[in-house]
C-alpha cells in the first residue's frame, strides 16, 4: 500500500497529466488544476450554459407506474363483465395482453439515449432497469398468449390444440404475433447472463435488434383483435400515438442526432498513445465540443469509421476532462475492439453519441473520494482533476502493471494537494481486504462527511458500496457506476 | 429471486383483483327470468301441486296468466305494455332486451342491443352467444303428437298447448 | 277421476288428473284391450300419488320423512327410488336432491318414474307404440306410425302459445323443467337461492325417470350445465335463457325436426 501526497512527479512521457493536447514540457504545477472550461462551476453563481433537464429515477418510475394504471383502466372501461373459467382466463390474458404492448414501449423508451435520461437516471441504471423489465415483460407475454388460448378454448368448447389452430388461421395478425412472441423470447433467452458469456457483444446486439422486429410484427393484432381497441377508437388513436411518440425519439436519439453531431462537430482521432501494457488512449478533436456539455465521469459511445470497427458502437468514458477541442478516452485491452484501437490512425473519423451517464459531481466542501477498481480508473481520473474541493482518490488495482495513469495521477495530486492511496496487489499480499471499513475509515479521515464516488468491475463495486456503508457513508452520498455489458 | 416472486405474487394479486372486481352476475333489469308469472294462490286438483322438481321451495303455483295467446303479436291490446331493458353487460358484450308483457306473462322478446362482432364473438357465438330464436313455431302448424314444456299443474294444463292436442286440434 | 275419452279412427287419447297435474296419454292405434290396460295405467298412477305425494299427509314419503315409518314398511318401490335418485344425485353433483329445503321429496324422480311405468304398463299389454305425457314431461314408445316417428313440440318459455322446437324420435323421453309454468320454484341446492340462469332445459334421452332427474339437475345447474350435459352420455339437451336465446349439445340436432 503506497500513498503519495504532494510530491511532485516527474513528468515521464508527453503529454502525461494535461488537460489538452500536447503540452510539451508538462509539469504537474503548471497544469489547471482548476476546472476545466466546459466542466462544473466552481461555485454558486458562476454562469455557465444551464445544465439540461434532467429526469430523477424516481419521476421516471412514477411515470411509468402511472402508465401502467391507465392501462389497466382501459382494460377496465372496454370490458364487459367477467363470468366463468373462460371469461377469467380470457380477461387476464386480454391484462396482461395490454401491459405487454406497453410494457415494450417503456422498454424501448429506457434505450432510446433520451438524454433527460440518461443524465437523470444513468446509463447503467437505465440498462438494468431494462434487463429486469425485459425478463419481466416477455414472461408476460407467453403467460399472455398461454391464458388466451386457454380462455379461448374454453369459451368455444373446444380442445386447446384445435383452438390453437383456429387462433393460427383465423384470426387476423395472430400468426405474426405468435412469431413475434417467439422472438422475444429468443432474444430473452440469448439475452441470460449464461448466454451472454458465450457470445460476442457484438453478437448479442444484433440478435438484441430482432426485438424491434418483434414489436412490428405484435402491432397490429392488439387491433384486430384485442377486445379493449376494438370498439374504441379513441384507444386506438392514444396506443398508435404512444407507439409512434416512442418510435420517433427512437429514431431521433439514436439515428438523427449521432449523424448531425458527426457533422457538426467532425470527431476525428488526432493520435493514439500506449499508457501502459495492454493500455491505450485516444485523443479524438472536434469543432465546437463545447456545445456538447461534457462532463468529467460522463462516456460516449463510439464508432470509429474504419473497415473493421464501423459496425460497432462501444461506450468508454473520457478519461480526462474535455479539453479545447480534445477528448481523452482510454481503454483496457479486453476484446477485439479495445485491441484494434491501438492501431487507429491519426485522421480516423469517428461518430460519437453522447455525452451520456450520471456518474458526476459537483464536488463538496465535506470532501470528495473517489474510489476506483481496475479499469474504472478511467472515469474518475476526469474527475480527480477538475473537482473543486477536498478530492481524495483511492487506487485498487491487482499488480503494478494495472495501473494507469500513475504519473498523471501523482501529478495531479501534488498540483492540487489531493491524496492518492494506491491498493495494489491481492488480498493475501496486502494481509486482509483492502477495502474494508476500517481500512477505509483509517485511510479517509471524515469519511462519513464524503461524497463518494466509485467505479469498476461489478464485483469490486458493490462490495465497495456496502463497505462504506458499513463505514458510516450515508447511502445517498455513495454514487456508483458499474456496467455490464 | 426475491424480486421476481414478488413480481408475480403482485401480477397474480392484480390480476386477481381486477378480475373479481369485474365479476359480478350481470342483471337483465326489468325482465324477470323469463317467467313473467307471478306466484301465489291456486294448488290444482285436491292432492295439491304434483311433482316437485328438486328444491322447490314454494308451496303455491300459478298458472299464470288468463289469455291463452298464439301465434304472433301485431301490435299491443290493452293488456300489454313494453319493458325496455337497461343496456346488461353480458359476457360477450351489451345487450339490451324488450319485451311486450301481457298480463304478467312474457308474449314477446326484441334484442335492442347485440355485442359487436369481433371475430371471436363470431367464433364463441356459433355456440355461446345465441341468435335469437327467430321461428315461432304455431302449435297447430307444427303437428305434433305431444308438448314438453314446464310442468303445469292441473289448472295450468287448461291453458297449456297439451290441451290443444289432447283435443286433436 | 275426470277426463274424457276421445277416439278418432283407433286412436286412443286420454288425460287423467293426477298428482296435482294431467297425465296425457295417446296410443294412436291399437287392436287390443285399450281400456283395460288404459285403466291399469290410471289407476298405477293414482297408486304413486297416494303413495308417494309429499303433499298428502298419510303418503309413505310423508311418513318416511317425518321419520314415522321405516323403510322396510314402506312401499317397496321406495327404496328402488331412494337408490336410484341416489345415483342420479351423484351424477349430477348434488344438484339433483331428494331434499330441497331441508324437507325429503322424491317427486323430481317419483313423476317420471311414474310415468315411465306407466307407458310400461301398456306396453305389456300389447301396445307397440304409445306416448303418455305426465304435465310436460314425455314418454314416447314406439313410433306415431310405421316409418314416421312421434314429434313432440317443446313450448317457448317466453312466448306462451308457441314452440321453440319440435324434436322427433321413437322409443325415447322428453323432459323439460323450467319456471315458465310456477315461476323460479327450483332452488340451486349448492347456494340455496332459485335458479335463474335458464328459462327452460329440455333434456332427451331413453327413458323418463333418469331424463326427468336430469332435467331437473341441469335447469338447477344453470349455465353450467352445458358442459356436464354434452359430457353425459345418451342424453342430449336444448336450452333457452331468459332473453330468449338457445343453446343446445352437439348431438341435439339430431332430434330436431326437419
Amino acid at each position: 500500500m503506497t500513498s503519495v501526497t504532494g510530491r511532485p512527479a516527474p513528468a515521464r512521457h508527453a503529454g502525461a497529466g494535461t488537460e489538452g493536447w500536447p503540452a510539451p514540457g508538462a509539469r504537474g504545477a503548471s497544469q489547471a488544476p482548476a476546472p476545466s472550461r466546459s466542466a462544473q462551476p466552481s461555485g454558486p453563481g458562476t454562469s455557465h450554459r444551464p445544465s439540461p433537464g434532467k429526469f430523477s429515477a424516481n419521476t421516471v418510475l412514477a411515470v411509468i407506474g402511472l402508465g401502467a394504471l391507465a392501462v389497466v383502466i382501459l382494460w377496465w372501461h372496454t370490458t364487459p363483465d367477467v363470468s366463468g373459467l373462460g371469461g377469467w382466463l380470457t380477461g387476464a390474458g386480454e391484462i396482461l395482453g395490454l401491459l405487454a404492448g406497453y410494457g415494450v414501449v417503456v422498454l424501448v423508451a429506457l434505450m432510446a439515449r433520451l438524454p433527460p435520461l440518461e443524465r437523470g437516471v444513468g446509463t447503467d441504471r437505465l440498462a438494468r432497469w431494462h434487463a429486469m423489465g425485459g425478463r419481466y415483460i416477455v414472461s408476460v407475454i407467453v403467460a399472455h398468449g398461454l391464458l388466451i388460448l386457454w380462455g379461448y378454448a374454453v369459451e368455444a368448447h373446444t380442445s386447446v390444440v384445435s383452438e390453437t389452430g383456429v387462433l393460427l388461421t383465423e384470426y387476423p395478425d395472430v400468426l405474426m404475433a405468435t412469431v413475434a412472441g417467439f422472438l422475444l423470447l429468443g432474444v430473452g433467452i440469448v439475452s441470460m447472463r449464461a448466454a451472454r458469456r458465450r457470445m460476442g457483444y457484438e453478437t448479442w446486439y444484433y440478435l438484441h435488434l430482432y426485438t424491434y422486429l418483434a414489436i412490428a410484427l405484435a402491432f397490429s393484432h392488439q387491433f384486430a383483435v384485442g377486445a379493449s381497441f376494438v370498439n374504441s377508437l379513441a384507444a386506438r388513436f392514444w396506443w398508435s400515438a404512444m407507439y409512434l411518440i416512442v418510435a420517433a425519439l427512437v429514431l431521433w436519439y439514436r439515428l438523427v442526432v449521432p449523424v448531425l453531431a458527426f457533422y457538426r462537430h467532425g470527431f476525428k482521432v488526432i493520435g493514439v498513445k500506449l499508457e501502459g501494457p495492454g493500455v491505450t488512449s485516444v485523443y479524438i478533436g472536434g469543432a465546437h465540443l463545447e456545445e456538447l456539455a461534457a462532463e468529467p465521469g460522463q462516456f460516449f459511445r463510439w464508432r470509429f469509421l474504419t473497415r473493421s470497427l464501423w459496425w460497432s458502437s462501444h461506450p468508454y468514458s473520457l478519461s480526462a476532462a474535455p479539453g479545447k477541442g480534445v477528448l481523452r478516452i482510454t481503454v483496457k485491452d479486453l476484446g477485439d475492439h479495445s485491441e484494434a484501437l491501438a492501431s487507429l490512425r491519426p485522421g480516423t473519423r469517428v461518430m460519437a453519441e453522447g455525452p451520456f451517464g450520471a456518474f458526476t459531481s459537483r464536488g463538496s466542501e465535506r470532501g470528495v473520494l473517489l474510489l476506483a477498481g481496475g479499469v474504472g480508473i478511467t472515469p474518475l481520473r476526469a474527475m480527480f482533476s477538475t473537482l473543486p474541493g477536498p478530492v481524495t482518490l483511492i487506487y485498487r488495482a491487482s499488480s503494478e502493471r494495472d495501473l494507469v495513469f500513475r504519473e498523471e495521477l501523482d501529478s495531479i495530486a501534488s498540483a492540487r494537494g489531493a491524496t492518492v492511496h494506491y491498493l495494489i496487489g491481492s488480498r493475501a499480499q496486502l494481509g486482509g481486504d483492502p477495502l474494508s471499513p476500517r481500512v477505509l475509515r483509517s485511510l479517509v479521515p471524515g469519511l462519513q462527511r464524503h461524497d463518494v464516488y466509485v467505479c469498476g468491475p461489478a464485483g469490486m463495486t458493490s462490495a465497495a458500496v456496502e463497505a462504506l456503508q458499513a463505514a458510516g457513508v450515508p447511502k445517498r452520498h455513495i454514487h456508483f457506476e458499474s456496467f455490464e455489458f | 429471486m426475491r424480486r421476481v416472486i414478488l413480481a408475480v405474487t403482485a401480477t397474480i394479486a392484480g390480476l386477481v383483483a381486477l378480475l373479481s372486481f369485474k365479476s359480478h352476475v350481470p342483471a337483465i333489469a326489468a325482465a324477470t327470468s323469463g317467467t313473467g308469472v307471478s306466484s301465489g294462490g291456486t294448488s290444482g286438483s285436491g292432492s295439491g301441486s304434483g311433482s316437485g322438481a328438486s328444491g322447490s321451495g314454494s308451496g303455491g303455483s300459478s298458472s299464470g296468466g288468463q289469455g291463452f295467446a298464439t301465434g304472433k303479436q301485431t301490435g299491443l291490446t290493452a293488456n300489454e305494455h313494453t319493458v325496455t331493458g337497461n343496456v346488461a353487460n353480458t359476457i360477450y358484450g351489451p345487450v339490451q332486451i324488450q319485451l311486450v308483457v301481457k298480463d304478467n306473462k312474457i308474449v314477446k322478446v326484441s334484442v335492442l342491443q347485440q355485442p359487436s362482432n369481433t371475430i371471436h364473438d363470431i367464433q364463441i357465438g356459433q355456440f355461446a352467444f345465441p341468435r335469437l330464436i327467430a321461428e315461432t313455431l304455431a302449435a297447430q302448424n307444427a303437428k305434433i303428437d305431444s308438448v314438453s314444456g314446464a310442468t303445469y299443474t292441473s289448472g295450468g294444463y287448461i291453458q297449456s298447448l297439451q290441451t290443444a292436442v289432447d283435443k286433436g286440434i | 277421476m275426470a277426463g274424457g275419452l276421445a277416439m278418432a279412427g283407433g286412436r286412443l287419447r286420454h288425460a287423467e288428473h293426477v298428482m296435482g297435474t294431467v297425465v296425457s296419454f295417446d296410443v294412436p292405434d291399437w287392436a287390443g284391450d285399450p281400456d283395460g290396460a288404459l285403466a291399469q295405467a290410471v289407476r298405477w298412477l293414482h297408486w304413486v300419488d297416494a303413495t308417494f305425494s309429499p303433499y298428502r299427509d298419510d303418503s309413505d314419503v310423508t311418513r318416511f320423512g317425518r321419520g314415522s315409518l321405516g323403510l322396510s314398511d314402506c312401499a317397496p318401490e321406495l327404496a328402488e327410488i331412494l337408490a336410484s335418485c341416489a345415483a342420479v344425485s351423484v351424477r349430477s353433483g348434488g344438484y339433483f336432491t331428494t331434499a330441497p329445503g331441508g324437507r325429503f321429496d322424491p317427486s323430481g324422480y317419483v313423476k317420471g318414474w311414474a310415468i315411465e311405468r306407466a307407458a310400461a304398463i301398456l306396453t305389456a299389454a300389447g301396445s307397440g307404440s304409445h306416448c303418455v305425457n305426465g304435465g310436460g314431461d314425455v314418454q314416447c314408445v314406439g313410433e306415431r306410425e310405421p316409418g314416421r316417428p312421434w314429434r313432440i313440440g317443446i313450448a317457448h318459455p317466453l312466448r306462451s302459445g308457441s314452440l321453440a322446437l319440435v324434436v322427433t324420435g321413437r322409443d325415447f323421453a322428453v323432459a323439460t323443467s323450467g319456471s315458465a309454468e310456477r315461476g323460479p320454484h327450483i332452488i340451486n341446492p349448492h347456494t340455496g337461492t332459485p335458479a335463474t340462469d335458464l328459462a327452460s332445459i329440455t333434456v332427451v334421452g331413453a327413458t323418463l325417470a333418469e331424463t326427468d332427474a336430469y332435467a331437473t339437475a341441469a335447469y338447477a345447474m344453470g349455465s353450467a350445465a352445458r358442459d356436464w350435459l354434452e359430457a353425459l352420455e345418451g342424453y342430449e339437451a336444448f336450452a333457452v335463457t331468459p332473453t330468449g336465446s338457445a343453446w343446445q349439445t352437439t348431438n341435439f340436432p339430431a332430434h330436431v325436426a326437419r
